[in-house]
This record gives structure tokens, sequence and C-alpha cells, in this order.
């Protein structure tokens, strides 16, 4: 009898964990969907899609968005910016020449997160095909070519801020594909992301038929000014002008006017008529640049020198010309506001509200697109075409001729001026650091004075000595990767400047 | 039963062989950790790094330091490698750490060795923060081998691998041994042939024995030295020692203090150890030369001396060539002029400084002489200006500076230039003082006039202060509720008030506030302080006079077109 209880409870205890073994095993998470679920129709593919750009928008995993990263990388070590009194010891880090591999805006995490939402829809979209009959192949094309285009901007990022970085292509689905990645050279990926996107090109659209979509997505001409970008990075100057001349031949872009709408129509309204590429944040989706910029939680100032030295001031004319793009614009010089992303008029005497701060992050317009062009058809000798390109920026913005007046004859006195304007032109956009780099890594760093004379403004006197010896070292222009990434991939090597 | 009761001992028995089983080796694996840390402090890096350090241990063993650095702190230790170690070995012409000097040993460590954590962080243009332990400060800098970039130490030894954080500090790791200064600025200077007139006039004045002394008492070892080489003497024509000593030497013997070769001396040398990077973090340093400055600016990279405008003109400054300067000593620093410079004679001159016309308004070409602006500070951190703060008013929406500009307005139409300064002031919650530096301001004794426009900003408000010369207190008050008495320009002056625009009207007033002697040639602060229990808003300062105290105090008179008059 005893023996009959005892195996009796003992095959209750059995069964009974056997089968609520089995429901846990079989267990579907209630808060989200899993891939065997997800992947079956061509909306899913949309919101795949979708989910790549918001990525860009914010991290959905408490890292910075990426345009924090954008603007630190492209304006911190610049001649632009000031750190306000808010700035933090890492932010003085980028100021000083004198970062760190613990500084947390040294970290890549977020970009290569979306690079991972990239990877996946490339890898998987194409199952979708079997499972819906009314996802085309057309559609499959496009929203791959949108995925590698978005994935070839964070490599460029990436290759323009660390050099070499690890290149991952395929997707990080399970736990069984995280592994150790060595770093491939900066030249190797920027080769791969230029058949990369060669290969997209066909399949993104010219137009989504409607104004936002066509600046806040992928477009064959967001694909025509990154291909010029990166090509200008190689120093492969012809397909850089091609490639422009594919978006000034289309006709769709042109500049914005001059005066009061350049500030309203380019960064207060957004997705200009001269916009080609841009991240869209709206009442949803706030920018990060608010308090970043404010006066009273101050982290990054602009320079107390870009009106007297870089826009300039008309100390000729009787009714004084006045450069649109700085006082009003760029800038609130004033009490030295960063105005493009907090100003809400071009008087300077109204600022976004907290709640209204969704400024776009601009990637590409029209006027970055000639003066890409300029640069690199100055390369290749046509100086005077090139002159003609910046005399259109110039115009547009009723530029002063403060210092000098170009000479459309010398290609290095062009080369400078192409820079300066571009410093004018995309002034607090992320693009200033990478436009020095890129200007004075030329011919095997023939210029590297570029470098050296921006930060003997933006440098503190007591460090510029250092400052110079260090930024000769040409490694140093690169950031450190992260001690966290170095600790967790064993396979990657500290850049040797940082020793 | 009997079977029933040998089960139960089997089932017993199996239950707690299998518990056995798994239990045990569960057990085994926790593997708990006794120690708090496994960091190693410096002593365990240099061991668990034998062949890169085997030597600089063996030191630290021998001249007793390893316990030391092996025990609870907070160091910075500089880490020469074996290689390096070798090469100061050869050179100082010693096989073995057993066989070497314990006494130089010491030394070495002490020199390398800080006693607080200083990361590359730190590492500026000139000395680390704190000297070491040996007494002597390190210096800093990068080199740039034509590839690669790395920090220097003492422009003797490269940093190979750095901030490598332990348990008790940081270790650089450097790629030769650093040597101490061994001589004093004297012999330095005497042992370089380029300085021999130089030297010769340390020795004559007096000075060679001051610059060649280590005093024990650190607080007053360090001395900086600005020397003048051969050439940068012969460039101003002076050849010889003779040819310096007829130019400056007119009394008896250079030894007096009222020698004028004793003074171009005494010009050349100030206290404390002042590399380059120092030198340039503040504006002015006094020399050994009393009440004279030398003062120093930044243009164009270059650390430039005694570069100053007086009244609109600019006096060239002098170099200091940066190759051949930053030479450590065993009491301090010298550096290689490449000018001949020397005390200047300057009379007193009057200042009549516009105090609207700061730097910050004048970058905004939009409103400087065209219309009104106002900056709020927006914490008590926030200073947004480089020649002007006041205390931080509790109040926080009354810190602010308004630009006050308007050819219309009675508060400013007859200004000068149209324009004052406003700042809201008293306690208890708006600012509590207001400070200003001055353009530079010749060494002597002047009357300092207030000059502004009255405002009251309600029939009781009362706006009493008192004002500062570089923290003094002057005699006299003021007050920007008050208006100039009437009176011919001689009787207001006797009673401390004067005219100082064009305009007869009684709300343009200038009132003395004090007689001040200034020490130094060079900026110095004014600080309006009130002290009255009243508080207003509209406090506009317009100018502030500087004269000396035996010249004209009533003219010029100013217009609000920017010029003067003479009547």
């Amino acid at each position: 009898m005893n023996k009959v209880i005892k195996y009796s409870l003992l095959l209750l205890a059995i069964t009974t964990s056997l089968v609520s073994c089995t429901k846990w095993i079989d267990l579907k998470p209630n808060d989200g969907i899993i891939r065997e679920e997800f992947w079956q129709t061509k909306e899913q593919v949309q919101a795949a899609v979708n989910g790549i750009y918001s990525s860009m928008l914010g991290s959905t995993s408490g890292d910075l968005a990426l345009p924090e990263y954008f603007f630190i990388w492209g304006e911190g070590r610049t001649d632009m910016v000031t750190p306000g009194f808010k700035a933090s010891p890492q932010e003085y880090e980028f100021v000083n020449v004198n970062i760190q591999p613990n500084n947390n805006y040294t970290n890549w995490r977020a970009l290569y997160q979306t690079i991972n939402y990239c990877n996946t829809l490339i890898e998987l979209a194409p199952a979708v095909l079997k499972n819906d009959a009314t996802f085309t192949k057309a559609q499959l094309d496009q929203a791959v070519a949108e995925a590698t285009t978005i994935r070839s901007l964070m490599y460029f990022y990436l290759v323009r801020t660390f050099r070499d970085v690890p290149m991952k292509l395929t997707a990080t689905i399970s736990d069984e594909n995280i592994q150790p990645i060595p770093k491939t050279s900066g030249d190797s990926i920027l080769t791969q992301m230029v058949s990369d996107l060669k290969a997209s090109e066909a399949g993104l659209p010219y137009t989504y038929g409607n104004v936002n979509t066509d600046k806040g997505r992928v477009t064959r001409f967001t694909l025509n000014a990154l291909l010029a970008d990166i090509y200008l990075w190689q120093e492969k100057y012809a397909e850089s002008a091609t490639e422009c001349d594919k978006i000034i031949a289309s006709n769709r872009y042109g500049l914005v006017g001059g005066n009061n709408n350049l500030f309203n129509a380019l960064y207060y309204q957004g997705n200009s008529s001269e916009s080609i590429f841009e991240l869209q944040y709206d009442a949803n989706k706030l920018n990060p640049f608010y308090y970043m910029h404010l006066a009273s939680t101050r982290r990054w100032g602009a320079s107390a020198r870009l009106m007297d030295e870089v826009f300039g001031v008309d100390i000729l004319n009787a009714i004084p010309k006045v450069d649109a793009r700085g006082d009003g614009c760029a800038l609130r010089p004033s009490d030295l506001t960063i105005w493009k992303y907090v100003g809400a008029n071009s008087y300077g005497n109204s600022m976004r509200a907290p709640d209204q701060s969704f400024a776009h992050w601009i990637f590409y317009r029209y006027a970055d697109v000639l003066l890409m062009k300029a640069e690199a058809i100055n390369q290749t000798g046509k100086s005077l075409e090139a002159s003609r390109l910046v005399k259109t920026i110039r115009d547009r913005a009723n530029a002063v001729d403060f210092n000098g007046t170009m000479d459309s004859t010398s290609k290095s006195g062009m080369e400078d001026f192409i820079l300066q304007e571009r410093q004018r032109e995309f002034a607090f956009e992320g693009k200033r650091w990478y436009d020095v780099l890129r200007n004075a890594k030329r011919n095997n760093y023939a210029k590297v004075s570029y470098i050296l004379n921006m930060a003997a403004i933006s440098v503190p006197s007591d460090r510029q000595q250092v400052a110079f010896n260090k930024l000769r070292d040409k490694n140093s222009h690169y950031l450190p990767i992260y001690l966290y990434e170095l600790q967790t991939n064993n396979l990657l090597v500290q850049n040797p400047f940082y020793k | 039963m009997q079977v029933n009761m040998k089960k139960i001992l089997f089932y017993t028995l199996a239950a707690s062989l299998l518990l056995m089983v798994f239990a045990i080796p569960a057990c085994k694996k926790t593997d708990l950790k006794m120690s708090t840390t496994e960091d190693v402090n410096i002593t365990g890096y240099l061991e668990k790094n034998a062949d890169s350090f085997s030597l600089f241990k063996q030191i630290l063993d021998r001249t007793e330091n390893a316990a030391f650095l092996n025990a609870y702190g907070a160091y910075t230790c500089f880490a020469p490698t074996n290689s390096g170690v070798k090469k100061w070995f050869a050179k100082i012409n010693v096989s073995s750490v057993e066989t070497a000097d314990i006494n130089v040993l010491k030394d070495m460590v002490k020199f390398h060795l800080l006693t607080d954590t200083i990361t590359t962080n730190s590492f500026k243009d000139g000395k680390l923060p704190i000297p070491t332990m040996f007494g002597q400060y390190l210096v800093t800098g990068v080199l740039f081998d034509g590839t690669n970039s790395s920090y220097s130490i003492n422009r003797q030894a490269l940093v190979t691998q750095s901030n490598i954080k332990v348990g008790n500090g940081i270790i650089h790791v450097l790629d030769n041994v650093l040597e101490p200064a061994k001589l004093t600025i004297s012999k330095q200077l005497e042992a370089n042939p380029n300085y021999s007139i130089f030297v010769q006039a340390m020795k004559e004045t007096g000075y060679y024995d001051v610059l060649n002394t280590v005093d024990q008492d650190t607080t007053k070892r360090w001395i900086t030295v600005l020397a003048e080489s051969n050439k940068a003497l012969a460039d101003s024509g002076i050849a010889t020692y003779a040819a310096l000593k007829a130019k400056y030497s007119k009394t008896s013997s250079p030894l007096l203090v009222n020698d004028s070769l004793h003074m171009y001396m005494a010009y050349h040398i100030t206290s404390g150890v002042k590399f380059l990077g120092d030198i340039i973090s503040s504006p002015s340093h006094i020399t050994f030369q009393p009440q004279e400055v030398l003062t120093v600016q930044l243009i164009n990279q270059e650390v430039i001396i005694n570069q100053n405008e007086f009244n609109g003109i600019v006096e060239k400054g002098i170099l200091v060539n940066r190759k051949t300067s930053d030479n450590a000593a065993t009491n301090g620093v010298w550096h290689d002029a490449n000018a001949h410079f020397t005390v200047k004679y300057r009379a007193p001159t009057a200042l009549y400084w516009d105090v609207s016309s700061f730097t910050e308004i004048m970058k905004l070409p939009a409103y400087y002489k065209k219309q009104s602006y106002t900056w709020t500070r927006q914490s008590e951190a926030d200073q947004p200006f480089k020649d002007i703060t006041w205390g931080w008013g509790s109040l926080a929406g009354t810190n602010t500076l308004t630009y006050s500009y308007s050819t219309t307005s009675s508060i400013a139409m007859y200004a000068y230039n149209n324009d004052c300064n406003v700042l809201p002031m008293g306690l208890p919650a708006r600012p509590v003082s207001w400070t200003m530096t001055t353009p530079p301001i010749i060494k002597g004794k002047y009357k300092i006039w207030i000059c502004y426009a009255q405002q009251k900003q309600s029939s009781s408000s009362n706006m009493l202060c008192q004002v500062a010369a570089n923290g003094e207190l002057l005699s006299r008050t003021m007050n920007f509720t008050e208006t100039r008495p009437a009176g011919t320009d001689a009787e207001l002056e006797a009673i401390g008030w004067i005219r100082y625009t064009e305009n007869v009207t009684t709300q343009y007033a200038g009132k003395l506030v004090g007689v001040y002697e200034f020490k130094t040639t060079q900026s110095h602060k004014i600080t309006i302080i009130p002290i009255g229990g009243g508080t207003q808003n509209n406090n506009n300062l317009d100018m502030i006079h500087f004269i000396p105290i035996d010249q004209d105090q009533i003219l010029p008179r100013f217009r609000p077109d920017g010029t003067k008059v003479f009547l």
C-alpha cells in the first residue's frame, strides 16, 4: 500500500514537472514578437525599414542619440565651438586634444546597433518573398537598398572617426552570432561600401511622391550624395564629381533664397527644397540639442571669433552686407548660442520651446553637393569652374568679402577657400572636423597645417604646444576604441596613439 | 515490516548518496573570494612584468622602497624599462644595481615618484601640478618623431605606455631614466658661453649668488629667470659687458639697488618655478625689481612679454624662444629672451576709460553704438565677460548687464559715445558688487572719478556705493542716484565733483572716490560695492577716469560723438 502511494506520488511529480517544463520551453514572450512570426508580410518588412530610421533618432538601449555623437565628433575638436559651463570633463577632453579610451563619447555602440538593424533586414527580408505574394522583388530591392545605404553611412562615420573598425555585414540575430571580430582597415571598409552602394543604386526610387518622405527616407540622391562624399574622402575626384552631377542634373533640388528665408526654411521648418536627407525629429521625438545649447544649461556654445573671423563684418558699405548664415542663423552672437538647433526666428530674439526642439539633423543638402563638386573638380584642375560653384553659394548667402576674394587661378588657394566656405555654410552641422581632416590628409598629409591652425584657435593656451605635437601624429586624428569594447572583444587592437 | 524497514533504509541511503553526488561538487564550485580586489600594487605590477622592469624593481628593493610602494597609497610612478636603466648605468659608469652608489639610486627613485595620482590628463605645456618626492618638478610635453607622437618627460624620456592603473596609483612607463638637474641657474648659465655678458652682469649686481643658492625652504627656493643671450644683446648694439655697464650703470656700483644695471638684472628675475606653460597662464608677473611687472601675452602661439597698449599706441613686445627655454635647474627655471629689454620709465598718464566699450559688445556690430543689449548671467558659475563680473545676486533675474545705447533718451543722449553700462545692484537680492578689469594703467598716484548718468528708479531709490581698487577700499563714496551739485568747475572740484560731459545737464556727474597709488604698471581691478541699504536697477556707469594727482582733473570733457573737448 505504502509502495503504491509512493510510486503514484513519484509518477505524479514527474508528470507535473514534465508538463510544466514543456510549457516553459514553448512559452513565447508576451511583450514582443519572435523572429519566426515576424518577417512574414511586406508590412513587416516596411516596419523593419522604419525601425532603422527610428534607431537613428534615438537609441532604444539608453545610449545617446546618434546626432549627439555626430555633433561632438564633428565639432568638439574644432574652432567652431567653445565648451559651455556645463560641459563634462569628457567633453573638455575633446577640446583639449586629450581624449582617453574611457571617454563615453568614443563609444560606437549606437552606430553598430543601427548597423545591426540594417544587417538583419538585408539578411531576413528576402525570405518574405516566399511568404507574402503581394511583396514584390522591386519592393524587396528597395528595402535592402535603403538598409545598405544607411549601413554605409554608419560605416562612413565610423571610418572617418575611428579609421579602422570591425566590419560586420551579417546580422547578429542570436547569441551564437556574438563573436570577437578584428578591425578592418578603413580603406577596405570604404571600398566595400562603395561597391555595396553601387549595387544598391538601381533599387532606390528618385522620389516617394511626398516631400517629407523624400527628405526623411533614403532616395537615390541620398545614395549619390553619400557616394560623392566617400569618393571625396578616398581622393577619387572624377567619380565624386560624377555623383554630384547626377543630383545637379536631376533638377529636383535648388538653393533656398537668402535672408530670412534661409534660417526659416533650412533649419526651423526643415525639409526644404535644398534638403536631400535629414533625420525627421518631430513633436513625438525631440532632438538631443535643446539643453546642450540652451544658455542656462549650456554644454556647447559658439566660438566667440565666428562673427569677426569666419562670417565677417562689412565695414566698407554704407548699408553693411550681412552673411545670412551667421548672425541669427548659425549662431546668436550676443550670447554665443548655437542658433541652428534652438532658435525660432532669424532675428535672434525668439527661441524654440523645450517641447518644440525638433530641428532636423541634416546629413546632406544641395549646398553640400555643390561644394563637394567644387572641391572635387578643383582637385582635378578646374579651379575656375569650382569658383563659380562657390560663388553661387556665396551669392545666395549674401556673403561678405572681408578677408580677400577667391583666387580662381590657384588650386591651393581655392582648396583653402572652399574649406572656409564649408565652414560658413555648414557651421555646427557636424562636418567641420571631417572637412578639415579630409583636406589635411589629402596627398599623404600634405596640409597637416589645416589641423594645426585650427588647434591654435581651439586649444587652451596652456595646452597648445602639447596639442600641436600630438596632432602631428596622424593616428591622433582618430578616436580611441572605447575601453569596454577592448575588454569584450579581445581581437581589437587599440589605435597606437593611445598607448 | 522488517522488509519495509530495510527498504526505507535503502531508499534513504540511495537518496543521501545521490545528494552527495550532486551536492558536493556544487559546494566545491563556490569559490569564495577573500580579497576585495585582485589589483596589484605598483611593486606587484613591476614584479608581474619582470622582463621589462626587473632592474627598476631591484633598485626599489635595494633602496628599500619596494615595500612602501606595495602598501596602500596614491602615487604616480614613472617606471623606466630595463633598457632605459641600462642606458643610464652606462652613462654613469655603473655595472649593476648592487655596485651602484645607494644615494644615487635613492635620488633616482625619488625623482620618479609623485605623491598623487597624475594621469596624462594633467600633462600640459609645462610642469606637473606637484613636485616629485625628490623636490624638483617634472616638465611634460609631447614629442613628434616624424610619424608618432609621445608624451615626453623632462625632455629626457618618452612615455611608452601611460595611465596603467594599479591598486595604489598610476604607472607611466618610460624608455629612459629621468635625471634631476644638478646645477643652479647661475651655474647653468655660466656653463653656457652664449650668456657670458648676462652672467657677468649677474655677478656684478650680486644676483649671481642669489641664483646660485638652493634654499632649503621650498616655498622660497624657486626662481625664474629670463636670460638674454649675447646675441640678443648684440642685436641691441651691446657687444660687451662693458657696453652694457656703460649704458646702465650710472652710480658708483651696480650692487646698489638704485643703479640701473641692478634694476635691469632684477627685472629679469621673478619668484616661483614658472615654465612657459605657467608664464602664459597669468597676465603679469611681479619681478625682483620692486613694483615692476612683466606682462605676458600669447600671440600666434608665441610667448610675448611686455607687449602693451598705452593710450592707443602698441609697444612691441619681446619674444621668448620656446626651443631654448624651459631649462630646469636645481633652484628654478630659466628662459631665453629673444631680445634685450629692461625696465621702462613711464610717467603716469591719465586714462579716460570708457567702460562701455568692452570686448563682448564690440563683437556685436549690430548693437555696438547702435542699440541696447542685455546679457543675462545664467548662474554664478556663468561668466560671459572677460573683464566684467559681479557678485551674484540671489534674485537670479537681476544678474543682467545692459549695454544701454540711445541718442534720444535722457540716460545716454549726452553720455560718451551715447552709451553706458547698466547693472542692478544692492542688498539683499541684487548683485552685491561690480568688478571691472581696467586697461593697463601706468604705476603712480591717481585720482579716480566715477562718471555716471544719474537715475532714480523710483523717487525713494538710493544707491550709495564704495569703490575699491585692487580690493582696497577708497576713501569716498559715490551714489548713482545723486546729481551733480551746482557750482563752478573749481568749486565742484574742491568738493569732489566734475562735469565730465560737454553738456551741462547735472544728470551727468563725475564723482571723486579717492586717491590711489597703483604700484605696478598693468591692468587693475575696480570694484563698486553698494553699501547704503538702497537697491535699484538703473545704475548707469559711463566712464571711469584715472587722472594723475598732479594733472588737470577737469579737462578734457567728452562728447556723445566720442571726441574730447578742452573747454
